[in-house]
């Protein structure tokens, strides 16, 4: 297994100091009952007796376990994620309640949902007859905010319990016992960046949305009188991407080109020359190359080199890079991919999901987890080669790592699953296996000609060992066929063809892309892309409202072959927006935003001045967005018509 | 200034520089830069001087005098052997679209559109770097033409300022009216016409190549 070593120095272990109380019961809280109910029974052997909790969906299960060399008898529940949530006080709820620039600074307050209240009581219940309490959630931001929320209800009730953190990145025997060794404290600091972020989301999100809905309603009633005009500060830069992608597909002007190809056919094989200089922009410039070439019709071979090439097996696999290759290997969502990585993690089948780590640390023993994956009929022979071939399992490593998770990676063997589970899981097996493996061996050749002082080129590929391409059916790699050529000698083309192409525009977005994107200019890091992208593009499958649907459409829609389309709301915001002058959706606000958390996350930004901070900074942005907010009309009436026309002291109002 | 002198001065350009003026401009040109120079006499050598730095900012339209070989541009195949001083009017980069190269005289960020979700980019390595070829407008004054770099010029860049002067020189292959240049046969005179420099901007020249309206575009950021 593989587990955090924490941060802060300590000299004295947590698990120390409790040795010397007398514990006789501890209540464990995960994040999910799956995830309870797996961990409860490594902890128990399958011994673990199962109760009732006042929450249908949230199970109780009770065993005895040695914990801090004492025998104690364990709770293990769970909440359903965040326990908690936040709003603004009473007063300031209502969408006429104030002027939405008062959201930037009216007070906010945790609470706790009504849907959830039951699982709090459970909570409340239980801890009032332990000692201690240790946090189970997952091991990721959320994670540790979910853990402080479970912290605060238990201690409002039962100040004086000791609390500790399990950190653990599988649901196995070995990465459970090891967490249970090496309890911790939780991560406050990972906490407070969590807050910030909901605070700012409320306060940005709500302000916006509500100033935008309320003016764009009374302006645009035709088209949208029932619309809610959401704005989040994540999907507005995200939304800004497909409407920059489709402006610049517009603004393309197709050129067109011309090149010259030269044709060998040696026995059946017909063997094409690219030209070097690719492509010329001017048909007599290419046409006097051409007659020159037409002249002296004879190729000289003026130099053949074969050399070695490979291609790379993948890198160990981390969130994003799983949601990309998801996306276009097997046209699943990364929102439904999330979804589906997540209930094989709370499984045991794979490891934690939400992962930026591209390394495998030195300390997980790649071996076993080969080993388990023989009994495949489909992959099982390679798993096996892999074990036989020198040095054993050998990855290829990336550079990046979170210090919290492995790279995504499967635990358990399982021929259980079907459909989207099963694709997903088949993928992270074989990806696995691929990048263990070794690389694919070929040998390549490029023979280049010259011919009236023009250079042309063909290459043939052999593909000598196809190694991980074996397990990896993702990745293609073809061979191409060429025959002997010896450099000096000469031969007559059978063909000289001078041909013409277009130029093309780039293509819409793929959600791939569109992730691609957003890693780039660094906005929904914490490997939550897919959330953003469900939220503010509404590409959620599972989607079954129908009416939802047509709203999101209004900001963007998808293509026949799933490429992002803006639509007119989402194209008219955008403009409108832009023209403000306020890069409202483009990244840099939010990716500075983002790059904030995690320095709150790594206890080296305070969390109370980056709040201010970015209130602050949005709140500008906002009382300009106001003062313009005709800029937003006048963008809006290209796409929904001629806006509704108000007085002075009307607009005032608004 | 003595006939003599203006001659000396003809002389000069012809034998130093090849190049070629109507004598009645030259009489012109001396007389207006001697008073300028307050009517007192120029030495030869400084007057010789001045004399090309006017030619290099001239508009060779103006001059109507003709160096090259008559119907050179409607050859079909031809050779072109000696030395011509002649006017760069504006140049383009062939080898890559125009659209492209008028994103980055504008300072458009387009890098957005390069990002695709393919991780490992793939592009045959002789694709990565056409090799640049630059069109060139050439005139002498009374015959336009175009030439071409059918190999690289180092001296020669999108930069260089339209009504620059150049001299070619050496053998040079014209077909189908352009001129094939290699690198032995270009060398850049220097100068510009202000008149040109305008019309020609290179974001004229690109708009023009793409058929778009010729706007004031904003420069190069
Ligand atoms: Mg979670």
């Amino acid at each position: 297994g593989f587990s955090v070593t924490g941060k802060k120095k300590r000299t004295d272990s947590p698990g120390d100091m409790i040795r010397r109380t007398q514990i006789k019961r501890v209540l464990c809280v995960a994040e999910k009952n799956d995830a309870a109910k797996g961990i409860a029974e490594i902890m128990s052997n399958g011994r673990a007796r199962r109760s009732e909790g006042l929450s249908v969906y949230n199970k109780l299960y009770e065993y005895e376990y040695n914990l801090f060399g004492q025998n104690v008898t364990v709770c293990m529940t769970s909440v359903s994620g965040h326990l908690l949530a936040l709003e603004f006080k009473a007063q300031f709820q209502k969408w006429h309640s104030c002027n939405p620039v008062l959201l930037f600074d009216a007070e906010v307050e945790k609470y706790c949902p009504e849907n959830f209240v039951q699982i709090k009581r459970t909570l409340e219940r239980e801890v009032r007859q332990c000692q201690v309490l240790v946090i189970w959630t997952d091991c990721d931001r959320e994670g540790e905010n979910i853990g402080f929320e479970v912290i605060d209800v238990c201690k409002a009730v039962k100040p004086g319990v000791q609390v500790f953190r399990a950190r653990f990145s599988e649901i196995t025997p070995n990465s459970i016992r090891r967490a249970c060794d090496t309890l911790t404290e939780p991560d406050g600091n990972v906490s407070d960046a969590v807050d910030v972020r909901q605070e700012l989301d409320l306060r940005i999100g709500a302000s916006f949305t509500r100033f935008q809905t309320l003016r764009l309603q009374k302006i645009f009633p035709a088209s949208l009188a029932n619309q809610l005009i959401s704005y989040g500060s994540c999907q507005f830069p995200t939304l800004g991407f497909v409407v920059e992608r489709f402006k610049s597909i517009q603004a393309f002007i197709p050129e067109t080109f011309y090149k010259i190809r030269v044709l060998h056919e040696v026995e059946e094989e017909s063997v094409e020359f690219s030209w070097k200089r690719n492509r010329l922009f001017n048909h007599t410039a290419c046409l006097v190359i051409y007659q020159i070439c037409m002249e002296d019709p004879i190729a000289t071979v003026t130099s053949v080199t074969s050399k070695p090439k490979s291609k790379w097996r993948p890198l160990p696999l981390d969130t994003v890079e799983m949601e990309k290759l998801v996306s276009r290997k097997l046209r699943i969502g990364a929102k439904e991919t999330m979804k589906i990585a997540e209930k094989l993690y709370t499984q045991g089948l794979i490891s934690y999901p939400r992962t930026e780590t591209n390394l495998f640390p030195k300390d997980l023993a790649l071996g076993p987890l080969v080993e388990h994956q023989t009994p495949s009929p489909s992959w099982g022979a390679f798993a096996r080669g892999v074990m036989e071939q020198p040095g054993g399992p050998n990855p290829r490593q990336g550079t990046k790592t979170d210090q919290a998770h492995p790279p995504i990676h499967p635990i358990k063997y399982t021929n259980t699953l079907q459909g989207n589970e099963q694709r997903v899981y088949e993928f992270i097996v074989r990806h696995f296996l691929a990048c263990v493996s070794q690389d694919a061996v070929g040998q390549e050749t490029v023979v280049e000609v010259e011919m009236a002082n023009e250079r042309f080129s063909a290459n043939g590929l052999m593909i000598i060992r196809r190694n991980y391409l074996d397990v990896y059916p993702y990745d293609r790699w073809s061979a191409k066929v060429i025959p002997v050529y010896e450099q000096g000698s000469q031969f007559q083309p059978s063909a000289i063809e001078m041909l013409d192409g277009q130029t093309s525009p780039p293509q819409l977005l793929t959600e791939a892309d569109l992730i691609s994107l957003m890693e780039k200019h660094g906005i929904g890091t914490d490997a939550t892309h897919a959330d953003h992208i469900g939220v503010s593009i509404g590409t959620d499958a599972t989607h079954a409202d129908h009416i939802e649907t047509i709203k999101s459409r209004m900001y963007v829609g998808l293509t026949a072959d799933q490429r992002f389309l803006p639509g007119e709301l989402g194209m008219g915001l955008v403009e409108g927006y832009n023209s403000m002058g306020y890069e409202m959706s483009k990244p840099d606000l939010r990716a500075e935003l983002e790059a904030d958390l995690k320095l709150v996350s790594e206890g080296r930004k305070d969390k109370q001045s980056v709040l201010r901070h970015h209130i602050h900074k949005y709140k500008a942005v906002f009382i300009e967005s106001v003062k313009k907010a005709k800029r937003l009309d006048e963008a809006l009436s290209n796409y929904l018509g001629a806006a509704q026309e108000f007085s002075e002291s009307e607009q005032q109002d608004m | 200034m003595s006939p003599q002198g203006v001659r000396a001065t003809q002389a000069w350009l012809h034998s130093s520089w090849q190049v070629q003026v109507p004598f009645a401009w030259l009489e012109a040109c001396v007389e207006w830069l001697q008073q300028e120079g307050g009517g007192a006499p120029l030495p030869q050598h400084q007057l010789n001087q001045q004399v090309l730095d006017q030619w290099l900012l001239t508009d060779l339209r103006d001059l109507a005098h003709p160096v090259l070989p008559e119907g050179l541009s409607r050859a079909q195949k031809s050779e072109l052997s000696g030395s011509f001083g002649v006017q760069l009017d504006s140049l383009l980069d062939i080898s890559q679209a125009a659209y492209g190269q008028l994103q980055r005289w504008r300072g458009t960020d387009c890098t957005n559109e390069a990002v695709s979700a393919i991780t490992q980019a793939t592009q045959r390595p002789w694709e990565a770097k056409p090799t640049r070829m630059l069109l060139l407008q050439l005139t002498d004054g009374v015959q336009s033409l175009e030439a071409m770099e059918y190999q690289p010029i180092p001296a020669l860049s999108t930069t260089l300022k339209p009504g620059v002067k150049l001299q070619l020189q050496g053998q040079i292959t014209c077909r189908l009216g352009v001129l094939l240049l290699k690198p032995g046969n270009v060398k850049v005179l220097g100068g510009e016409v202000e008149e040109l420099g305008e019309r020609h901007s290179q974001g004229k020249v690109l708009c023009r190549a793409l058929g778009l309206p010729e706007e004031e575009p904003q420069g190069p950021a």
